[in-house]
């Protein structure tokens, strides 16, 4: 039992962990590492609510935690999938040439 | 342990910066499982063990082999961010992570610097009240003078009629909580009784408990039996018993219980001697059917071979064995190896936690003394974050949820299948295929005039540049 250094820093980190994968997510254009950015970002989102977890003792924080990790690893089973397809069809996963449907 | 999370911290931020900034993307992949593995470190150090084996399962191992697998097939490792946007849109990115960094990081900082942050919640004690005085039928239990002689923790009894209750009187001494209404009053009228535990933050108390009882109507307490302040830390349990002790004298004694789960495979079974002045031991009799039936009646005084589970329990204390999972026929013993009680076809569930008290049963005035072993569940509760108390959670009180994404991974599973099956392949090869002979049929068709013939039928398509179906001619 590790209880010695409270919440805050957990959230701290979490916080830090969430806004650099959004960073990853807004300025990468290689469509495989802004999926990896939007993992650092479902991550530290776990990571916050297992903090909160232990803070009240309660349970359903790790089960949300693993419902998150289920459909995570949906997202990026399908993600990857189309990424392979768009690869095939245009020779290319740079995202700034994914550009069909922009009105 | 502010060091380690320091480092491990410290190490998560630096991966995930050179993730997001290393041009090759298998060297990405490589620091983001960097980041993965401290995020499970993590999960350990917050009770999570579960969690922390499934973070490394699950995201380090398949979903990150997944995206180096993906990387390389497609040999995407170096594509590089050449859009002209990109340096606009890094520094605004950069500034609004910044910016909400400070707003939101702020607080949580100035709330980590100040004494009085948030601390994690302890887990709770426990206490409970066993009232083992049962009140049969004509039984008179005592009245209390005033000044009578209460050091020996015991109330005598006398002529009172009627169920005898237990009082207890929980006040905290700490401050900073209010005092806790407690459960008062536990019978034990009913042979089902089964009182349960009372969570308690931790910390000092002063317990109380008086006996009270109803002679015509009018009700008469004793004063505290049992006051003693208490000193309560996270995971203790402790049982307060009332029982008749020796010279009808009622006594109160305080018990500490194992809440704890009971090792794999096994049960624990508590037990608690309430019958004055004998020693009780628990043997187990074994599979004799003969004898079992004899001692049901309680009449077989010759001990049979026997494996004895706890032995020679003195009154008013208690005793935790642990059982292995399976049917057993016990015995409770005293010392003179009179059977008081047998326990027939007893069932060991895996991971239950028991309470049993033996007592006197008052029975019939002047009849031949029979005894009972009452049972009390306290279903041992797994420890925080561990995979049982998970699983419980996960499927008790949350199946539906748990059927939805067993369903929701099915389907991702059809839609992945659906994407990547080779007619897909072929139908954007084709797509691409046609787009090109768009381009070139008025050269096709210039070529046809010229010639005379139709070059679009027969084979002479195959030999246009990029006619073929074969991507090694791109």
């Amino acid at each position: 039992m590790m209880h010695s250094i409270g919440t805050e820093p957990y959230i701290m980190l979490s916080l830090v962990l969430f806004l650099m994968g959004a960073m990853g997510v807004l300025m990468r254009r290689n469509a495989i590492l802004v999926f990896m950015s939007v993992e650092l970002m479902l991550n530290s989102a776990n990571l916050a609510l297992v903090a909160f977890a232990q803070q009240w003792q309660q349970i359903n924080g790790h089960v949300f935690v693993f419902f998150v990790m289920t459909v995570a690893a949906a997202e990026v089973a399908v993600g990857l999938a189309l990424i392979v397809n768009i690869f095939r069809e245009r020779q290319s996963i740079n995202i700034d040439d994914l550009q069909q449907m922009q009105g | 342990m502010e060091w380690l999370f320091l480092v491990v911290s410290f190490v998560a931020v630096v991966a995930a910066g050179l993730m997001l900034t290393r041009q090759n993307a298998v060297h990405s992949a490589l620091f983001l499982i960097v980041n993965f593995g401290c995020v499970a470190f993590l999960y350990l150090m917050l009770d999570a063990p579960f969690l922390a084996m499934v973070q490394v399962t699950v995201y380090t191992g398949a979903i990150m082999v997944l995206f180096l697998f993906v990387i390389m097939l497609l040999g995407a490792e170096a594509t590089t961010d050449t859009s002209g946007r990109i340096r606009w849109l890094g520094f605004v990115s950069t500034a609004v992570a910044i910016l909400i960094l400070l707003i939101f990081g702020f607080p949580i900082a100035s709330d980590m610097l100040s004494d009085d942050a948030v601390e994690p919640l302890e887990a709770k004690a426990h206490l409970r009240v066993i009232n083992a005085l049962a009140a049969g039928e004509g039984t008179a239990f005592g009245v209390i003078e005033p000044g009578m002689d209460y050091s020996a923790s015991a109330m005598d009894r006398t002529l009172l009629e009627g169920a005898v209750n237990v009082d207890v009187a929980l006040d905290s001494l700490d401050d900073s909580l209010s005092d806790i209404a407690f459960e008062s009053v536990v019978h034990f009228g009913a042979r089902d009784a089964t009182p349960g535990y009372t969570e308690l933050p931790a910390g000092s108390y002063a317990l109380r408990a008086s006996l009270s009882a109803t002679a015509g109507d009018r009700v008469f307490t004793t004063v505290p039996i049992v006051s003693r302040d208490l000193q309560l830390a996270a995971d203790d349990a402790l049982t307060l018993v009332a029982f008749e002790g020796s010279d009808n004298l009622i006594s109160m004694v305080l018990l500490a219980d194992d809440l704890s789960a009971p090792s794999v495979g096994s049960m624990r079974l508590t037990l608690i001697n309430g019958v004055a002045d004998a020693q009780v031991s628990l043997v187990d009799i074994g599979q004799y059917t003969a004898i079992r039936s004899l001692c049901e009646d309680n009449s077989c005084d010759a001990l049979i071979p026997h494996r004895v589970v706890a032995a020679d329990l003195p009154s008013g204390e208690s005793l935790s064995v642990e059982l292995d999972e399976g049917k057993y026929n016990l015995a409770f013993v005293d010392s003179q190896q009179n059977v008081l009680r047998t326990l027939v076809d007893y069932e060991a569930e895996r991971g239950r936690v028991e309470t049993r008290l033996l007592v006197r049963d008052p029975g019939v005035p002047g009849g031949q003394a029979s005894y009972r072993a009452v049972m009390f569940d306290a279903l041992g509760k797994p420890a925080f974050g561990s995979p049982e108390s998970i699983g419980q959670v996960l499927f008790i009180d949350y199946v539906l949820p748990v059927q939805l994404v067993g369903i929701l991974l099915l389907v991702a599973l059809i839609g992945v299948i659906v994407l990547a099956r080779p007619d897909a392949l072929r139908q954007a090869e084709r797509r691409r295929v046609n787009q090109r002979r768009r381009v070139s049929r008025p050269l096709v068709s210039v070529l046809s005039q010229q010639t005379g013939t139709d070059v679009l039928s027969g084979d002479y398509l195959a030999k246009l540049p990029g006619g073929s179906d074969d991507p090694a001619n791109d």
